[in-house]
């Protein structure tokens, strides 16, 4: 008995009921100070609430975007003659697609795409008389896979969507309202052809389109594409194919097969719409970088309280500490508890902001927030209509939820640090 | 008998920048096993750097101390907690129980610091030395809800579980009245007689050393006297 040496144990064993033990003081030491235990916890949730509505925002709004962009602008790819993606901001004529029905035909064989269609997309200047805007005009096939693959009809604010055979002007909102133009009204297309000579054509306004994309409701109007066609001497050819990509078809993938069937065509590319939106996801990213430091100064103020908090109770605890020293628990020991501490802290306070987040997210996601109620007409920079709709993420969630109880722990570190290093006599001493 | 504890020529200074106050100055001293011995002196004496050091607390600036046949000398701060957790047991003058925890987690704590995985044994064992002591219906109280010395029973319970070689408490009685600290020191002896286990306890109070079998007393750093005597009975 007395002058016995007590069995060796394995460090795993001493592992497994330290963990049970860390677990047990760390959670049982933050019940001790309820108070500051809970401010503490208030200012993590608050701060997490922040970032993930800012999460969920910048997911939502990116969503919004790429679907808009997809929907009105891109579809998921374009092929393009060859040499047309360099020269695109002159949206060059010459370089057109001619065997269009053929190339459509063979695209939508290619498994994964779901549509194609073609569109005359032309620079021209719309005039009212008095009043004249550059603008870009789009030929678009209305009986041709156009409303398969974009959705300018579901689009329409006021008037009817373009007949196929029926010169016609389809408006962005934006330019009929500066031009003070309605459906029944008359507008003039000026245009070089594809040989360069200038063309007027007096069309008639059949509806207005509001997308919620500036480059579209205030810089484009649609034509049928017989009367791009011809008034641009473009006989039968087109600028663009636009592809939509089935439900569930992997995008990489499926560029990638869209690629290989026309690989041997030299006449063509195929440009997929991240290259062709590049400008649009360099901002989403800067805005996203933006934002996140903003929040995450806010993240940071809640982590820096749980450190304070945690360094609080380490120094009421020098007693303590000393007490644990001196029964054998050792230094990585005392540390586990307050990062645990750290940790749960930052876990229920991260919890409970993701928690309220949740509550907020849900009539987020499903009503929106409407934007022109909240600032009017202005524009955001993102290409979304009206209403912004948050991103109802359970991964985003989860990782922000996580990743702050990370932190936190991280933040703890000093403090224990600090706890676990003193002389167990001198913490045994202090009053 | 063999020793459990032997001190060789051991001091310690404290240093501060400008200031060396030398707290025991060349102590040696052999502890025999199930000696129930009293260290004694007045405030400032050396008692507690002199439990200190005995307990693995603290580093002696000279010296070598040995602990069940195992010396101390050159241990790293973990060896050390490793060295206090399998041969040392401690008594505070104030408890120094951890207040979140219930009696009985108190007392399963060393056992769960040895690693000691059996949950059905820990438990067992704690509840024997918890009869033992005489607080097997405290056993789920917190701190709180126990009077001093009841925390001080449990802390001696503590203490013993383990059954290390050597039990250090420094003025155990200190902070409770007369009375109980007669049941107090009572208690530890009896563990000490049933046990086996080796006490050494400080005090200035001349009622708690006539407990003692062996009273040694230090003045300024140094051994003054070394008595060995029949305890006290029948108060």
């Amino acid at each position: 008995m007395s002058g016995e040496i007590p069995p060796v144990v394995t460090e795993r064993v001493v592992g497994r009921v330290g963990a049970a033990l860390t677990a047990r003081l760390a959670w049982r030491n933050l019940r001790r100070n309820r108070r500051r235990t809970w401010i503490t916890a208030t200012t993590v949730a608050l701060a997490v609430l922040m970032l993930q509505l800012q999460v969920s925002t910048t997911i939502g709004i990116e969503r919004q975007s790429m679907d808009n962009l997809i929907g009105y602008q891109t579809g998921h790819a374009k092929v393009l003659a060859a040499g047309y993606f360099a020269e695109r901001e002159e949206l060059p004529l010459d370089r057109a697609l001619t065997h269009v029905e053929s190339l459509r035909r063979r695209v939508e064989a290619v498994p994964g795409v779901a549509a194609t269609a073609a569109r005359v997309v032309f620079a021209a200047q719309l005039s009212d008389g008095r009043d004249q805007v550059p603008c870009t005009g789009i030929g678009i096939d209305v009986a041709g896979g156009e409303t398969d693959v974009f959705r300018i009809q579901q689009a329409i604010t006021v008037g009817v969507f373009l007949k196929a055979d029926e010169p016609g002007l389809l408006v962005g909102g934006g330019l009929a309202e500066l031009f003070g133009v309605q459906p029944g009204g008359w507008l003039t297309v000026v245009a070089k052809t594809r040989h360069g000579a200038y063309e007027a054509l007096e069309l008639p306004v059949v509806g207005l389109v509001g997308t919620g994309n500036p480059d579209i409701d205030r810089m484009s109007f649609f034509v049928p594409i017989g009367t791009a066609r011809r008034m641009l001497l473009m006989d039968g050819a087109a600028t663009e194919i636009s592809v939509r990509f089935g439900r569930g078809a992997r995008e990489g993938a499926t560029l990638g097969r869209v690629r290989g069937a026309l690989a041997a065509e030299t006449g063509v590319e195929v440009q997929g719409w991240r290259d062709l939106e590049q400008e649009f996801l360099v901002f989403a990213q800067l805005e996203r970088v933006a934002h996140g430091i903003f929040v995450a100064i806010f993240v940071l103020l809640g982590v820096v309280g749980v450190a304070n908090t945690v360094l609080l109770a380490a120094f009421e605890r020098t007693r303590e500490i000393g007490m644990l020293m001196a029964l054998g628990m050792r230094g990585t020991g005392i540390q586990r508890v307050f990062i645990l501490e750290g940790a749960l802290l930052g876990l229920v306070g991260a919890g409970v902001g993701s928690l309220l987040a949740l509550v907020l997210m849900v009539p987020y996601a499903t009503i929106g927030l409407d934007l022109s109620a909240l600032y009017g007409e202005v524009d955001i920079g993102y290409p979304v209509k009206d209403r912004i709709y948050g991103a109802l993420s359970a991964g985003a969630l989860g990782v922000v939820w996580l990743l702050t109880a990370a932190l936190s722990a991280v933040a703890s570190l000093y403090p224990a640090l600090r706890a676990s290093r003193q002389r167990p006599a001198e913490a045994l001493r202090h009053v | 008998m063999t020793a459990a504890a032997r001190l060789t020529d051991v001091r310690k200074t404290y240093r501060t920048d400008h200031l060396e106050v030398p707290a025991v100055r060349g102590v040696s001293l052999e502890i025999e096993a199930g000696a129930f011995l009293s260290i004694a002196g007045p405030s400032g004496s050396g008692k507690t750097t002199l439990l200190n050091l005995l307990g693995a607390l603290d580093t002696p600036t000279a010296g070598t101390i040995v602990i069940g046949g195992r010396t101390t000398d050159g241990l790293s701060p973990r060896a050390l907690a490793d060295f206090r957790n399998a041969h040392l047991g401690f008594v505070f003058q104030t408890f120094n129980l951890i207040p979140v925890l219930t009696a009985r987690e108190n007392v399963e704590l060393p056992l769960q610091l040895q690693g000691l995985a059996d949950r059905a044994e820990r438990r067992a064992r704690v509840e024997a030395i918890l009869r033992d002591v005489g607080l097997e219906e405290m056993m789920d109280r917190r701190p709180n809800e126990l009077s001093g010395g009841q925390q001080q029973r449990i802390a001696v319970a503590r203490a013993l579980v383990k059954q290390p070689t050597l039990v250090l408490a420094d003025e155990p009685t200190a902070n409770l009245d007369t009375a109980t600290a007669h049941e107090i020191m009572d208690l530890m002896r009896e563990m000490n007689a049933r046990q086996g286990t080796t006490f050494v306890f400080s005090t200035h109070d001349p009622l708690v050393m006539d407990h003692a079998t062996r009273i040694v007393r230090i003045r300024d750093g140094q051994v003054e006297s070394d008595e060995r005597r029949d305890p006290a009975r029948g108060h």
